[in-house]
């Protein structure tokens, strides 16, 4: 089995809403009971090894991105351990070098990218002051990186708005390739696109994985793209990870409640058009969730005990995790 | 900015004609400051030049050279005379004497056409007298008022002596000269078409130095608070909530009350005033980009927050803090317009649009209009062009207004 790139142990973060610490004060003093703060993430525990997919699914507002920041050092943790090939995130994003070879390809195409630079200068800008690139050879470097995400030589000089969506999402991803990352975290980096520049845009991080072995954190609410990019999968639910296993597995033979509502309303025959289908119920609200298994007020086979108890993951079969009470085996 | 958007901002700046016309005069403006001491037909500040005969002439009147007097002792030696300025001082004219027979000298002056108001003869000898003279009761003078053609005639019954010595004294009259001055002349005779020129100089200067300082503080404090936030954001926030309450020109008036006039001061002043209005605006600016996710991106590639700062957001930010600058720089100059024409602003020596409408403001109503009027109109036209330039600036950076 390869080695481990990232491990993340028991990640929390939370969140103030409300802002104004003097309200927040005030509230207090006046006993009054709307919650000021939100746990985007809940606990989470992953593992990554070297040139593995992860795939993360789950409904919006889960905590994904979140999740997503954490991993990729742009977000500091509210409590849980992060390390990257056995160094702890502290350490590592102190030397900034290093801490580059994590990289995040972002959801929107077009405010991921600077609107006042130029395609060579956001591609080229981070590999010349960490010197990676000499500042004399940035230009051929840029182009090289270009042309391996399938863009012309010229458009070093054009400004972002002057591209189609998808090839702006090429640019972001030339943009993270350019300092030579080991571990690729992709939030969301097709939702905002077309089906057809959907499938190039997965095509092509596949080919860069071919080529590169990078790691790969492929976050998403399409669970065909999951099914066909990832190794293994893990299954969100309001902050929590509810169920991990090896992507066949899962598909086969999904346990906890919630995947299988998920797999459910995924069309069988076609995987063309793979969105989530609605699943009865409101999503609760992650500012005040539910007690328990978040899950319980949408479970078809929820009971008392569902309501009082906090369901931890554990082993169901090997490598699979879920966080169900009442569903034992496969 | 890229070549397309910029000159698809032109395009759409030029749709509207006020603004157009608005930023031409603007520019003429700007053009009258730099070039003043090319453009004026004097020098304002060169207090030498200025004569209390040419104060309060309206526009159209020529500049006066005023009357002087002339003193010469003509000594006169075996039948010829010898002209000797009594003093060396720079005079325009000068005496002439020459002999026209045994018993007559006639006394001049040069140039030819110099109007005399008086012309006197002091120390004439024994029996002689001046012609068409009144004599002084008791001294030995005789003067001749307005004497034709600037001269008179010593005459005599007997021969005049071989040897004696006159004083004569020439007083001239006021005499017009080329010079127009063509929006008349203030309480000190300046030209006011010199002064409001470098008037316009020095207010746009003030206001170009002080809204640009001010930019730079203002800025920089709002990138601070957007960046650090907490505590830093609070702190600088309820300083700028505080300046913001208080009303611009007490403050100027509070600041140079203490710090006496000058423009340096001014520029003080305004700066204090202003910096406020741009930490506001860069700092919510700044905190919408931050929460963009190409920031998120910079930080990904662990670019130092300086960098993202000044690098990333601020080019961001910028659109709308140019904005601000042009309506500030019209703010500026009517702030130190006010502040001079309360008398706290800029010397009297290098008066700006508003001390020069402070100075004519006493003459106002023994109907010298112009001296406050004209630099009003210009300094109202200035702001007013720059407040259209920045409000059509405005509209052209608010996304809502868009069709
Ligand atoms: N900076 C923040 N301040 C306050 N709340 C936040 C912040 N960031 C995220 N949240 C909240 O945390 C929860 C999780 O957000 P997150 O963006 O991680 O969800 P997501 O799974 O990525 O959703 P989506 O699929 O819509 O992108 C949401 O309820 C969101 O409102
Ligand atoms: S713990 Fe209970 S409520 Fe939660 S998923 Fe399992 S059965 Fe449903
Ligand atoms: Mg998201």
């Amino acid at each position: 089995m390869n080695e481990m790139i990232f491990e993340a142990k028991d990640l929390s973060r939370s969140f103030t809403v409300g802002r104004s610490a003097l309200r927040n004060l005030a509230n207090r003093f006046l006993g009054e009971r709307t919650p000021t703060v939100l746990r985007a993430v809940d606990n989470v525990s992953l593992t990554l090894r070297e040139g593995e997919t992860l795939g993360v699914v789950g409904e919006s507002g889960c905590g994904k991105s979140t999740l997503a920041r954490m991993i990729a050092g742009i977000l500091p943790v509210s409590s849980g351990e992060r390390h990257f090939r056995g160094e702890p995130y502290d350490s590592l994003l102190a030397r900034k070098r290093d801490a580059l070879k994590i990289q995040m390809v972002f959801q929107d195409p077009l405010s991921s990218l600077n609107p006042r630079l130029r395609v060579g200068e956001i591609v080229g800008e981070a590999a010349v002051l960490h010197g990676l690139v000499p500042r004399s050879r940035v230009k051929d470097y840029v182009v090289d990186i270009l042309a391996r995400v399938g863009l012309p030589a010229d458009s070093i000089s054009r400004y972002p708005h002057q591209f189609s969506g998808g090839q702006r999402q090429r640019v972001g991803i030339a943009r993270s390739l350019a300092v030579k990352p080991d571990m690729l975290i992709c939030d969301e980096a097709v939702a905002a696109l077309d089906v057809s520049v959907q499938a190039q845009i997965i095509n092509l991080l596949m080919d860069i994985k071919r080529e590169s072995g990078l790691a790969m954190i492929f976050i998403s609410h399409d669970l065909g793209v999951i099914r066909h990019l990832c190794d293994r999968v893990a299954v969100m639910y309001l902050g929590r990870v509810v169920e991990l296993a090896e992507t066949e597995q899962l598909f086969a033979t999904p346990t906890h409640p919630y995947t299988r509502m998920l797999l459910d309303g995924m069309p069988k025959i076609s995987l063309e058009r793979r969105k989530f289908m609605p699943i009865q119920g409101e999503i609760p609200s992650p500012l005040n969730p539910p007690s328990g298994c978040h899950f319980h007020p949408r479970c078809p086979i929820a009971t008392e005990h569902c309501r009082r108890t906090r369901p931890e993951l554990r082993e169901i079969a090997s490598g699979h995790v879920h966080a169900c009470l009442n569903v034992e085996a496969l | 900015m890229s070549r397309v958007s910029l000159n698809d901002f032109a395009r759409r700046f030029a749709e509207s004609r006020t603004a157009v016309i608005s930023l031409m005069i603007s520019l003429v403006f700007v053009a009258c400051a730099l070039f003043a001491p090319l453009m004026s037909p004097t020098n304002p500040y060169d207090l030498t030049q200025l004569q209390l005969t040419d104060a309060l002439k309206p526009a159209g009147s020529k500049r006066m050279l005023p009357g002087e007097e002339v003193r010469a002792n003509i000594r006169i030696e075996a039948g010829t005379a010898s002209v000797e300025p009594a003093l060396a001082a720079q005079t325009r004219q000068s005496i002439t004497a020459e002999s026209c027979g045994a018993s007559c000298l006639s006394i001049g002056v040069q140039p030819e056409g110099t109007k005399l108001a008086s012309l006197q003869i002091r120390n004439l000898p024994a029996g002689a007298a001046v012609e068409g003279g009144k004599k002084h009761i008791v001294q030995p003078w005789w003067t001749v008022d307005n004497p034709e053609g600037s001269k008179v005639r010593i005459v005599s019954n007997s021969p005049l002596p071989e040897n004696f010595t006159v004083l004569a004294i020439a007083k001239s009259l006021d005499q017009e000269t080329d010079f127009v001055f063509r929006l008349g002349t203030d309480g000190f005779g300046r030209d006011m078409l010199s002064a409001i020129l470098y008037g316009i100089r020095i207010s746009v200067f003030v206001g170009l130095v002080a809204a640009g300082a001010a930019m730079v503080l203002g800025t920089s404090f709002g990138l601070l608070a957007a960046w650090r936030g907490g505590v830093t954001d609070a702190v600088i926030m309820r300083a700028v909530d505080f300046m913001l309450g208080l009303p611009a020109l007490l403050v100027g008036l509070a600041i140079l009350a203490i710090l006496g006039n000058g423009v340096s001061k001014v520029v003080l002043a305004i700066v204090i005033v202003q910096w406020s209005y741009y930490a506001r605006t860069a700092r919510s600016f700044a905190i919408s980009e931050l929460g963009k996710e190409y920031v998120e991106a910079a930080r990904c590639l662990r670019l130092s927050p300086t960098r993202i700062m000044l690098r990333h957001v601020l080019p961001n930010c910028m659109p709308q803090i140019i904005v601000l600058f042009t309506l500030n720089i019209a703010a500026a100059i009517s702030l130190e317009s006010s502040l001079s024409f309360l008398g706290v602003g800029l010397p009297l020596t290098r008066p700006s649009l508003g001390m020069l409408i402070a100075s004519g403001y006493e003459f106002i109503f023994s109907h010298k209009y112009w001296i406050s009027i004209y630099p009003g109109v210009v300094l109202l036209v200035m702001i007013v062009a720059m407040n259209l330039l920045g409000d059509r600036l405005r509209d052209l950076n608010n996304p809502r207004l868009d069709r």
